[in-house]
């Protein structure tokens, strides 16, 4: 039974790609993984190029289907939710972050973190409140009304961090964030993220090449042959 | 807040504080649809006028709306929508001038027949002073004159043709017409009605011709067939042309709805573009937990908002263009130019609401239908495909 503290939990979690992908053999990612992700914890997945860490991730968010095993979300097992109820539980209880920011180009930093409050069902005042709140945090109160080709591409990184955390997520699903980002930008929104994450109580799953990033977490594992291994 | 949301994602759609792109893909659309509606409008009123222009020379100067058969003494009560009533006496003769003849048909009509309403229908020059004469004078038309050789006060010979014997008869040409429309000016001569009665000698054919409101005419043909009188309209009098205005009309209108009908799928492309374009964005929106009903609400109001901001602006645009065509069709009826000789180039215009209406309705219908159908694949876009272009 999941521990009440534990908002994500995959068990026995197993997925391969039909051969016809890529000819040959079907590719297996994952095999009978096992994870839980609780409160107000950060855990990261390292592992080499390919190795499966952003299926993992997909899976875990229910952006991906599992060939085997479960995905249990807030008690909820995920393969049992329809298309509208996966949308409203990943507008309502996750937040994403991806090596890009993917911002909606036409909309200005303010709109991009308003936006999933107001699919949410905010009022647009309240859904701008939330998103002004959050853009002053991040740092980012004198862009408010920058495009996304305004925006550098730490500060576009930042906003991103505003959006995933605007509707008050359970989890931050995070791959990659600081991947395209030069050292110091990077370091920014390492900082940033851990500490909004710790301060919001809100759960990180963190995909990452970067070891030192990694290590600021709770936990670390490493992705290695279909498998999870604990980092030493 | 999905309100507000939905008027926020159009808008941004639509080019509002967009992208130049954009505000161009959606300005390019509009002046395209606009372009067709514009199209559209205006063939639709053209041929609906100058449809309506030839029947109204025909009912006004060819056979009255309804003709009254009834040889003299008719007397009619006060009758609602009843405009003018004259007797008229017709028959048919061939013209001769030195140059060529022509069968022609000889309408022998009062001194007050030609009124207001029926001079609005034609030009004509002012008498010109000739040779006194006691010849009987005649009323053509240029177009005839140009026929036969001749012009204001030449002479020409009718040639009366009965049972028994053909005679000629030498008249004067008092003055020419011109309708504007040789079809029937062609062979519609006009002279004095005892003029008509005396040549033919109680052999022509005597009617009443009524003017009546357009719009009452069947009610008041009906009213005075209950009287006992033995009553036709213009279409009936003129079948064949009637039935050819009224075919062309509706197969124009007919072209015209296939026309609205690929416009509106033209329309679906615009959305299909937008989809195309999107994807990204809209997988996006589906990550961020947007429903894919609600982003194709997004799409279809966006597309919507084009047709009818197009259509309000290309129905203007061909109503107003019609309007102003007076000045460009004296332009071309002045140049008389040989091909255009059997159309009407002088009628006044009428708005065809239902008409338009009609076409409007069937572009709005099938450019909905259309667009719908474009935006099922909204459905196949995945959350998980954003992240492609990561």
């Amino acid at each position: 039974m999941m521990k009440s503290s534990e908002v994500l939990s995959l068990k026995q979690v197993s997925k391969s790609f039909p051969a016809t992908l890529r000819g040959g053999q079907p590719i297996h990612i994952l095999q009978q993984v096992d994870l839980s992700l609780s409160d107000s914890t950060s855990v990261a997945i390292t592992g080499r190029s390919g190795s499966g860490k952003s299926t993992l991730l997909q899976i875990s968010a229910g952006l991906l289907s599992c060939d085997s095993g479960q995905v249990i979300f807030e008690n909820r097992e995920l393969s049992t939710l329809d298309d509208v109820r996966l949308s409203m539980l990943r507008c309502r209880r996750m937040g994403f972050i991806f090596q890009s920011s993917l911002l909606l180009d036409d909309f200005n930093a303010l709109e991009n973190v308003q936006i999933p409050a107001m699919i949410a069902g905010c009022s647009e005042k309240e859904a701008q409140k939330r998103a002004l709140n959050l853009l002053q945090t991040v740092g980012l109160a004198d862009r408010l009304y920058h495009t996304s080709d305004q925006l550098s591409g730490g500060e576009r990184q930042r906003v991103a961090i505003a959006r995933a955390l605007v509707n008050e997520p359970a989890v931050i699903f995070a791959d990659e964030p600081t991947g395209s980002l030069d050292e110091r930008n990077a370091q920014l929104v390492e900082d940033l993220l851990l500490n909004l994450v710790a301060e919001r109580k809100v759960a990180l799953m963190l995909i990452t090449h970067n070891n030192v990033f990694a290590a600021r977490c709770d936990f670390v594992y490493h992705l290695h042959n279909r498998n999870l291994e604990v980092d030493a | 807040m999905k309100g507000s949301l939905l008027h926020l994602m159009v808008l941004r759609k639509l080019g509002y504080r967009g992208s130049r792109a954009a505000k161009k893909r959606i300005l390019f659309n509009i002046l395209l649809i606009s372009l067709v509606v514009a199209s559209l409008v205006f063939a639709q009123i053209f041929v609906v006028s100058m449809s309506r222009g030839i029947a109204d020379k025909y009912a006004l100067l060819g056979n009255g709306h309804l003709q009254i058969h009834e040889h003299t003494g008719l007397e009619l009560g006060p009758i609602e929508g009843l405009l003018d009533t004259q007797l008229v006496a017709q028959s048919h003769a061939l013209i001769y001038s030195p140059e060529a003849n022509k069968m022609v048909r000889l309408k022998g009509v009062g001194p007050e027949y030609f009124n207001e309403m029926r001079l609005e229908q034609l030009s004509m020059g002012t008498p010109e002073a000739g040779q006194a004469t006691n010849l009987p004078q005649i009323l053509i038309s240029t177009a005839l004159a140009e026929e036969l050789g001749v012009t204001v006060n030449d002479r020409v010979a009718l040639m009366l043709v009965s049972q028994n014997s053909i005679r000629p008869q030498l008249c004067v040409i008092h003055n020419l017409y011109d309708s504007g429309y040789q079809e029937l000016d062609a062979n519609l001569v006009f002279c004095d009605y005892e003029l008509v009665h005396r040549l033919f000698g109680g052999k022509e054919e005597t009617y009443y011709e009524l003017l009546v409101e357009q719009s009452r005419m069947q009610s008041i043909k009906g009213d005075l067939q209950m009287q006992g009188y033995s009553v036709t309209s213009w279409d009936e009098e003129n079948y064949s042309v009637a039935t050819n205005l009224n075919t062309s009309r509706q197969a124009v209108l007919g072209v015209m709805v296939v026309v609205a009908i690929l416009c509106g799928y033209f329309i679906s492309e615009l959305s299909r573009e937008l989809v195309e374009d999107d994807k990204h964005k809209i997988a996006m929106l589906t990550l961020l937990g947007a429903r894919r009903v609600f982003i194709r609400k997004v799409y279809f109001s966006t597309v919507m908002l084009v047709t009818l901001v197009s259509i309000l602006a290309g129905t203007m645009a061909g109503m107003l263009l019609a309007s102003n065509l007076g000045p460009l069709l004296s332009y071309i009826a002045d140049k008389s130019i040989p091909s255009l000789s059997y159309y009407l180039l002088d009628f006044s215009i009428s708005i065809p609401a239902s008409d338009i209406l009609s076409i409007i309705l069937v572009l709005l219908f099938v450019s909905m239908i259309s667009v719908q159908w474009s935006l099922r694949r909204v459905k196949v876009i995945e959350p998980l495909s954003c992240t492609h272009f990561d």
